[in-house]
């Protein structure tokens, strides 16, 4: 318990007494009593047994070598480690928080399978896995991710390539060769392509890119079936194509083009029609075979009745016929010329794009700022986790002492 | 650290080895009250405190008042660990047979101050201890109790009070 309470004069004057007497000075002669209690006071000072002085002077002089229970302070200390550990710990975490993220978002393709969707009755084969070909579900479904810094390799391609091929499996051979065993299924079996594509051309090269683009559908023997081409400061501009390319070419043409620019997204979807198709030449025949019957019943017909009836059905048959002919040219279209979508978007890097440009002073300043960005982001999560714990850290330590030096005060009181 | 500064460093700590040395032993044995946790607490002080010696901050007191606020939590640990064994029954010092009168009242005189401050409580026989056995001023004294120094004068005055009540006190 402290006591607090300020010393009068007096106590003062008595209190510089024993101070005056300790130094030896002289004091006060009504004061002699306290001096001669602090003097004996002094005096009854406990003294060391000569040969505990020598033991411990020893000691000192050999620098307390280290004994049994005396640990060095470097084992002792030991526990110091833990929050460093912590520290390491936290700023690994930040790391990884703020570098996975943001290492995809700064370059990564997607190229994505959306599921081929397949008709009921329709099962769609699939090329044989292999290194290019990842697996595809048995019920037709592909499912494919992949991402990569540069523009994918179109080697790649014959993995989304669904050959149909009758029955069987396309041989390996034939999955290192997707347009020559697409076209093979296709006499076969009806399969519809879809692709997305998406390129990002360096600022200023849209159009240029864009005409890049028909050109390279013309080369493969495709149709522009719309296009856009907008310009704009701000995003650099931007160009959508709606093309019509052969699919016994579409590989290479997907090749050809994602070669044009930087591949932001890229996907393929494949639709099996054998179904529709078959049921529509199934249901032609059948019209045409009633149609040959009503022309024969019509040739015995005897009476008006009869062959007014014949040939209003013979007119009903004919528009069946004509529709059904209409359904299956579409379907073969649908099969024969597959669809891609494809967007040039500006705002792309000239150094990675497939432009071909160099890496500059000016993208190793990007470069470099990047770095920065992630380093501060990571410094900033590593602060946000660590500060905390600090603060509780530094709240738990002077807890402890506090408490120990109350334990302490303590034994005082119980001694 | 290299060889010069070691040797530095060490010559320091012997000064102040040879400097405190028996004023520590005699804090800590009228603190604890037997010989033998005296002088273990007393050789622990001076270890921890040249382990220690690399943190010491002058800025922060003396080396002396540094040096006893070591030995005080060594030797209230001490006594930590002797509540919870067995109480320990203080040593008396054997006084020397006087030889002549004159001496034979100062003995008389001293005795009763040992009894006196061994029978006062241990806050107030600290204070004593660290007063008069080891010679710190109010500034040290107060370093090494973790107070004021006008506190620590107004409690060395009670605690010297007590003392001169109890010697004077009829037997």
């Amino acid at each position: 318990m402290r006591q607090r309470e300020r010393l009068n004069p007096n106590e003062l004057r008595e209190l510089d007494a024993i101070d005056r007497a300790l130094a030896g000075e002289p004091v006060d002669a009504d004061l002699s009593e306290l001096e001669d209690l602090a003097l004996d006071i002094r005096a009854s000072a406990p003294e060391m047994t000569p040969a505990f002085a020598a033991a411990l002077e020893q000691r000192v002089n050999e620098g307390f070598p280290t004994q049994g229970q005396n640990t060095p302070p470097r084992q002792r200390r030991r526990w110091m480690l833990v929050p460093a550990a912590g520290v390491l710990a936290t700023v690994a975490i930040a790391l990884v928080a703020v570098v996975g993220p943001s290492g995809n978002e700064e370059s990564t393709v997607h190229e994505t399978a959306m599921s081929a969707r397949t008709e009921p009755g329709a099962a769609l084969e699939d090329s044989a896995p292999s290194a290019a070909a990842p697996p595809t579900s048995t019920d037709g479904s592909l499912q494919r991710r992949q991402s990569e810094s540069k523009s994918p390799p179109m080697a790649a391609a014959p993995a989304l390539t669904h050959t149909g091929a009758s029955g069987s499996r396309s041989t390996p051979a034939a999955a290192a060769n997707p347009g020559a065993s697409a076209a093979d299924g296709a006499a076969s079996r009806k399969v519809q392509r879809n692709a997305l594509l998406v390129l990002e051309a360096p600022d200023g090269k849209v159009e240029s890119t864009a005409d890049a683009v028909i050109r390279t559908v013309d080369r493969f023997g495709g149709i522009v079936q719309s296009s856009s081409i907008g310009s704009s400061d701000a995003t650099g501009g931007e160009a959508s194509f709606d093309l019509r390319i052969p699919t016994g070419k579409l590989d290479v043409a997907l090749a050809a083009l994602s070669e044009l620019g930087h591949v932001a997204e890229r996907s393929q979807n494949l639709q099996d029609i054998t179904g529709s198709f078959s049921s529509a030449q199934d249901r032609l025949a059948d019209a045409r075979a009633e149609r040959r019957g009503l022309l024969r019943a019509l040739g015995r017909a005897t009476t008006s009745l009869q062959i007014e009836s014949l040939r209003s059905r013979l007119r009903l048959v004919r528009s069946t016929i004509a529709r059904l002919d209409g359904q299956l040219d579409s379907l073969r279209r649908r099969a024969d010329l597959s669809t891609v979508q494809l967007t040039v978007r500006g705002g792309g890097k000239s150094d990675e794009g497939a432009a071909g440009g160099h890496w500059t002073p000016a993208d190793a300043a990007r470069d470099a700022l990047r770095v920065l960005e992630v380093i501060a982001g990571v410094a900033l999560i590593a602060l946000a986790i660590a500060l905390p714990l600090t603060l509780l850290g530094v709240a738990i330590v002077l807890g402890v002492r506090l408490g120990r030096r109350r334990r302490r005060e303590g034994a005082l009181d119980a001694a | 650290m290299d060889a010069h500064h070691q040797n530095t460093s060490t010559l320091s700590f012997d000064a102040l080895y040879r400097e405190s040395g028996r004023d520590l032993y005699a804090y800590v044995r009228t603190l604890l009250g037997d010989d033998a946790s005296a002088e273990d607490v007393t050789a622990l002080a001076f270890e921890r405190a040249y382990r220690k010696r690399a943190s010491f901050d002058a800025g922060r007191g003396s080396q002396r008042g540094w040096l006893f606020g070591i030995a005080r939590n060594a030797a209230l640990d001490e006594l930590r660990r002797r509540k919870r064994s067995a109480p320990l029954v203080a040593d008396v010092a054997d006084d020397e047979l006087p030889v002549a009168a004159e001496e034979a009242e100062t003995a008389v005189r001293r005795s009763t101050v040992r009894v006196a401050l061994a029978a006062l409580p241990p806050r107030e026989r600290e204070l004593i201890a660290l007063k008069f056995h080891a010679g710190l001023s109010n500034v040290e004294l107060a370093a090494v109790l973790g107070t004021s120094e006008s506190n620590a004068g107004t409690r060395v005055h009670r605690a010297v009070m007590k003392l001169r009540e109890a010697c004077n006190a009829p037997a």
